[in-house]
């Protein structure tokens, strides 16, 4: 051994056993030694000599390199010299010159002979077909030596296939070129007999050597895409292939291999005319037999591939071929392979290349522009929903993770509601065009899942009400309501069906939304309404044992009775009835809803009631019986734990307010289904119990001032009651309002800011006593805690505080807004509130400049504008506000009318800024007609000239102002004027 | 599972690597008068295999197997060759497998033996981040060259960097798997986010037992940052979506 071969052995050491130093030194060493001019014939010698493998490869990989990066700088001599010692070297040769004793690398380990064939691809890259013409025409009669030389023959193809022609790797542009250059020459030199060869060595080998074969049909897989395909499809090829297909003795692995031929030869790319004949030649029946059997062997999947090949080419054929061309053949073709391409898709692994529902939805848009259904499509659009039923089914191993719906149980579900999107959509166009096909098909699995074994019959009859559900989703509302056909028998059945497995979550589900989908069908037919009912209310929907379930069915209920409530007045008493265990069960258990979603906690179920008991056909008597005996234990309930409140620990507190927040939510929710004009105009009495409710509600927030959950529940309370009781509301108000008041964070703030504005924008002038009283408190904490100007940036990005500080800006500015809109403005004005005049006008001042919301800012102009109408009488009237009219003429004309839109962040282009633009030119309209030349004068002589403005155009502004009564011309001059201004300022604007 | 009859069948490749190297002994001993040879990385008494990590530079191969905290205390550091080799040990119901890492990140610019890394490898991870579509471009000539050198081996696509908002790479561009029979994890180094499952999944396929299971989880180095698992359940659900689409067809060779 030299000191070479020690360095690449110490290199390629795997054990760790070499210390790195040592290993490091070696590395150097070849590293250096790569640079020997003599390289690539120190590498040649080497590997005649060293039976080392990982010296073999380091020669090989060391000429690959010096090949590909020196290639052009090598003299010819060495050039040859390398091509023929490489040469011998594949052909199990003696390298010239050495001993005939010398090493083989064909004896070596399989990455060894890759590596020779990446070498040799590479010197084909250089010199095939200009230089080494003959490599092939050479390589082909040592193929007599045997099987190793014949298995390295492969490995050059295949290498040469992936290297280089392969589409499925990057290459640039020369390489395909060259990729090009040598296809064309092979097919031109020595394609037919390199097929011919292919054929004789497998007809040699067949018996003897099946892996060698297999290496062979692996190349003819690789090259069918290029070559002419007349030398496969040929009486020679093909019975030779279906025959080592078709011999139940031979090896799978032979036999899958043959199968991977003929699908190449399938899906070559050709004319679909050729394609056609093509298919029909290779008489594809006789395969079928091979997928019936065991079903996990590798053959039957190889055959299930070439099947669902063959089937999407000859749908293809089918598609694009007229009838004159063989479009009837096609489907022939079409109609004999499609029963078993279905036998496959439902029991076979399917390759994951193929996609099933591509396949079939193309197969069923062939039948859309058809007047009507064959036979034979009828059978096939069965077999297909067969396919579908089968592939949307749960594995009943995880039935239990599904049931709990543990972490493998949501990712399953969450895996399966992706996959069967596809496949719901495919179902959907198969209903559209078979709709009687699809119903009865249904029917019938809902009545075959009943009765399946129990193994299955829960992922069965989930499966078939999920196609049930997903088929409503096509269907019309007419269609829905009268029924047609098949579906009035469907959907009492499915009302009827109690299944074994109801107690399984998913089942439960899908069956309730699909009643829910189809409740339609019940406002046309409703002798089926006590049936409906009954699913709801039974231990399938609302008492199911699974809370999940019964949560859902109380939000389904709800939709179910706001869509058919006027159908539902007989049955009132019943379903209250059969809900007074719910009903009371959801007060007393609080702790659980915290896991649960907002939407799905349960009160829904009240929802619903409110919505059946508060129609105006029910009777009043009756109305207020139900009403009070649903909220008098509800409002005792809360009264006892307020009364309890100060004795309990905080866990009992804690769970004590958890029971009120549902209470709350319970009453909330009742409360939706009574209108303002039922509580109000024809059954005051009504209302009067909801003001006491109210009422006792409001202490709650004396009890508990400070707990954050309950002022948000109490809140939504009160709006709701603003909402449905109106004016009649007022009584109870300043005490609510002095309850919600006590608590100045910003957070609640904003709570409380929005109730306001609820109230002025329902009531108007109607609040006014209540907002000069509570404005002051209000502005006082509010100017307490916003900033005069910007709110600072967060040092890491937005955190909640200051997230809270915009929110509580933006619901301010509302709240002024709506004051100044709703004829409220004198509020700033009372005595206790017109301390904060000066914070609030330099607030609005600096916001309606500089705020970065155009729309906050639009705001704050409008606000002005209804102060100045307001509060400015006329030109020369009595001045109400002193000091107002001079800070309006002097400071915010000149600021926000002027200076903040010459500025160039000022973007005309923006529509937002247009409507602030817009109110802006207003402004000066209102300002003119209230102050007169006041305004003018000051503007034009005093802003105007600030800016540099010429004497013409601010002439042409006062003309403007004065004469016209079109705003929208006004606006358009005002533009031009402050797009001229900042031409001429040419950007050394210093106005602010 | 039986390990003994399953390292009987892959008897030549476990020689290799495991306890009872013939090759290396003969070198160590060839050397002994050269240089003062230092085993300091020591064998072990239960099976073990060569784990092959390839993909683009910056794809963060590296950064994945660190996270096994008692590989990374153990891993033999050689910079200078252009490869790091980290013993990571799993504990599967059938007991302790160790995978020597061959992290060969850097190679490029060591120069390092490339594709003689691979040999004797027993699987192999091929990474590519899902953030950069050049790496997911240039996986299938990282397959191709290890599959130069090791012929049939259990091999897994790991898409990482799933915990980077702005994706190049989307789960359902995620194809190439498919078309040679690998599996796909998407996996977020940086999160640990499915950390385990390559592995899991490769000593499977070694052991030839679908139900082998790790009984215990690695020591992982705490998450640097969290993902977001919503968006993740989404990429995985177009996953889902994608297996059920049909391949791109790339085949040019358009009417022969």
């Amino acid at each position: 051994m030299d000191d070479l071969e020690k360095a690449i052995l110490i290199s390629f050491d795997e054990s760790g056993a070499v210390d790195s130093v040592l290993k490091s030194q070696a590395v150097t060493f070849i590293q250096q030694f790569k640079e020997n001019p003599s390289i690539c014939s120190l590498c040649i010698e080497k590997l005649c000599f060293s039976k080392l493998v990982q010296v073999q490869f380091w020669c090989l990989q060391c000429l690959h390199e010096v090949l590909r990066v020196k290639y052009s700088s090598m003299t010819p001599e060495e050039k040859s010299f390398i091509r023929k010692s490489v040469f011998s070297m594949v052909c199990y040769e003696a390298v010239d010159g050495s001993d005939s004793n010398s090493v083989r690398v064909l004896e070596s380990p399989a990455f060894v002979k890759n590596k020779l064939a990446q070498v040799v691809v590479t010197l084909i890259y250089f010199e095939y077909p200009l230089i080494w013409s003959s490599l092939f025409v050479d390589f082909l009669p040592n193929l007599n030596k045997g099987a190793i030389v014949i298995d390295m023959f492969c490995r050059v193809l295949n290498a040469l296939d992936d290297e280089l022609i392969s589409l499925d790797y990057p290459r640039s542009g020369d390489e395909v070129a060259v990729a090009g250059r040598i296809k064309d020459a092979m097919r031109v030199q020595c394609v037919p007999q390199i097929v011919r060869t292919w054929y004789d060595i497998i007809m040699a080998y067949r018996n003897s050597d099946p892996e060698l074969c297999c290496s062979v049909m692996d190349s003819m897989r690789r090259y069918i895409t290029w070559i002419d395909i007349g030398l496969i499809v040929n009486d020679a090829f093909i019975p030779l292939l279906f025959e080592l297909i078709l011999l139940d003795g031979l090896p799978d692995q032979l036999r899958t291999a043959a199968t991977s031929v003929v699908l190449a030869v399938v899906s070559k790319r050709m004319e679909h005319k050729s394609k056609l004949a093509l298919l029909q030649r290779l008489q594809i029946t006789r395969v079928f037999r091979l997928v019936g059997g065991d079903n996990d062997s590798e053959i039957v999947s190889s055959v299930a591939s070439l099947l669902t090949g063959y089937a999407t080419e000859a749908l293809e054929c089918s598609k694009r071929l007229s009838s004159d061309d063989g479009k009837g053949v096609s489907v022939e073709l079409l109609n004999e392979v499609l029963p078993s391409v279905f036998y496959v898709m439902q029991n076979c692994e399917v390759d994951s290349a193929f996609s099933v529902v591509q396949f079939l939805s193309v197969y069923v848009g062939t039948m859309k522009s058809l007047s009507a259904l064959t036979e034979t499509h009828l059978v096939h659009v069965g077999q297909i929903l067969e396919v579908i039923l089968t592939q949307i089914q749960f594995d009943p191993t995880y039935r239990n993770n599904l049931d709990m719906l543990d972490k493998i149980g949501r990712e399953e579900e969450e895996r399966m509601v992706e996959f069967r999107k596809d496949l719901f959509v495919l179902l959907r166009n198969i209903g559209r065009v078979a709709p009687d096909v699809t119903q009865i098909f249904i029917r019938n699995s809902l009545s075959k899942a009943v009765q399946s074994s129990e193994d299955r019959n829960a992922e069965e009859v989930e499966a078939a009400l999920s196609l049930f559900f997903a088929l409503g989703e096509s269907l019309s509302d007419d269609a829905m309501k009268t029924g047609n056909g098949i579906l009035g028998e469907l959907v009492p059945m499915l009302l009827s069906a109690r299944f074994p497995c109801h107690s399984n979550r998913l089942v439960a589900l899908v069956y309730l939304d699909t009643i829910t989908r189809y409740m339609k069908f019940f406002s046309e037919n409703t002798q089926y309404i006590p049936m409906a009912l009954g699913a709801f209310l039974d231990e399938r929907g609302i008492h199911h044992p699974n809370v999940n379930v019964s949560r859902r069915a109380s939000y389904l209920f709800m939709r179910v009775v706001k869509l058919l409530k006027a159908k539902l007045v007989p049955y009132i008493e019943t379903i209250l009835q059969s809900l007074q265990d719910t009903v009371a069960q959801f007060t007393r258990k609080s702790s659980s809803s915290k896991e649960l979603s907002a939407s799905e906690d349960g009160s829904h179920i009240f929802e619903a009631i409110g919505l059946l008991i508060g129609m105006e056909d029910v009777p009043i008597e009756k109305q207020s019986e139900y009403l009070s005996a649903l909220l008098t234990p509800l409002c005792q309930q809360v009264e006892v734990a307020l009364l309890n409140a100060k004795s309990k620990n905080s866990e009992e507190s804690l769970a004590q307010i958890g029971n009120i927040q549902q209470i709350i939510m319970a009453i909330n929710a009742i409360s939706k289904g009574f209108s303002e004009r039922l509580v109000t105009a024809s059954r005051p009495a009504i209302g009067l119990m909801f003001k006491q409710t109210l009422d006792i509600l409001l202490t709650i927030l004396v009890v508990f001032p400070k707990v954050e959950p309950l002022r948000c529940k109490v809140t939504s309370f009160i709006h709701r009651m603003v909402d449905t009781l109106g004016a009649s509301v007022f009584p109870c108000l300043p005490k609510a309002l002095e309850q919600l008041l006590t608590e100045s964070e910003t957070k609640e703030l904003v709570g409380f800011l929005v109730l306001l504005n609820q109230l002025i924008c329902k009531f108007s002038t109607g609040v006014r006593d209540i907002l000069e009283e509570v404005y002051p408190v209000i502005a006082g904490r509010v100017f307490n805690i916003l900033p005069r100007n910007d709110i600072p940036p967060a040092p890491g990005g937005c955190t909640e505080e200051i997230r809270e500080l915009q929110e509580l800006q933006r619901t301010f500015f509302t709240f002024l807004h709506a004051i100044a809109t709703h004829d409220l403005s004198f509020v700033f004005l009372s005595p206790k509130g017109r301390g904060y005049l000066d914070s609030m006008m330099q607030l609005l001042l600096y916001t309606c400049c500089n705020h970065k919301e155009i729309t906050v800012r639009k705001a704050c102009v409008q606000i002005f504008i209804r102060l100045i109408k307001d509060w400015c009488s006329g030109p020369y009237g009595k001045e109400e506000v002193p000091g107002f009219r001079s800070f309006i003429i002097e400071v915010f004309a000149t600021n926000c009318c002027l200076y903040s839109v010459l500025d160039k962040s000022f973007d005309f282009r923006d529509a937002n800024t247009m409507v602030l633009f817009g109110e802006i030119v207003l402004a000066q309209k209102v300002m003119y007609e209230k102050f007169g030349n006041d305004f003018l004068l000051y503007f034009v002589s005093k802003s105007f000239q600030n800016v540099h403005c010429p004497q013409d155009l601010a002439e042409q502004y006062c003309q403007n102002l004065q004469q016209g009564n079109d705003i929208k011309a006004l606006k358009s001059f005002y533009q031009s004027l402050i797009e001229k201004l900042r031409v001429q300022q040419n950007g050394s604007s210093v106005f602010r | 599972m039986n390990w003994e009859s399953f390292c009987a069948t892959r008897g030549e490749m476990i020689k290799a690597i495991g306890t009872n190297r013939v090759n290396d002994k003969e070198v160590v001993i060839c050397f002994n008068f050269y240089f003062q040879a230092l085993p300091n990385q020591q064998t072990v008494d239960y099976p073990s295999f060569k784990l092959v990590i390839v993909g683009d530079g910056g794809t963060g191969k590296t950064t994945f197997v660190k996270r096994h905290l008692t590989g990374e205390f153990e891993k033999k550091y050689e910079p200078t060759i252009g490869v790091e080799v980290h013993p990571l040990d799993f504990f599967t119901n059938c007991g302790k497998i160790r995978f020597y890492c061959w992290d060969t990140a850097g190679q490029e610019k060591f120069g390092g033996l490339r594709d003689g890394y691979y040999i004797h490898g027993q699987c192999a991870i091929i990474m590519f981040d899902v953030t950069a579509r050049l790496t997911y471009k240039n996986v299938p000539t990282w397959h191709r060259d290890l599959c130069r050198v090791c012929e049939n081996i259990p091999i897994v696509l790991c898409g990482n960097k799933v915990d980077v908002k702005n994706r190049q790479v989307k789960a359902k561009q995620v194809t190439f798997h498919r078309k040679k029979n690998l599996q796909y994890y998407e996996i977020s180094a940086k999160s640990n986010y499915n950390f385990e499952k390559p592995f899991l999944y490769l000593a499977r396929k070694l052991a030839g037992d679908p139900n082998l299971h790790f009984v215990e989880s690695p020591a992982l180095a705490p998450p640097e940052v969290q993902i977001d698992l919503a968006a993740q359940q989404q990429h995985e659900a177009e996953l889902a979506a994608a297996a059920s689409q049909p391949l791109p067809d790339d085949d040019d060779e358009a009417f022969d």
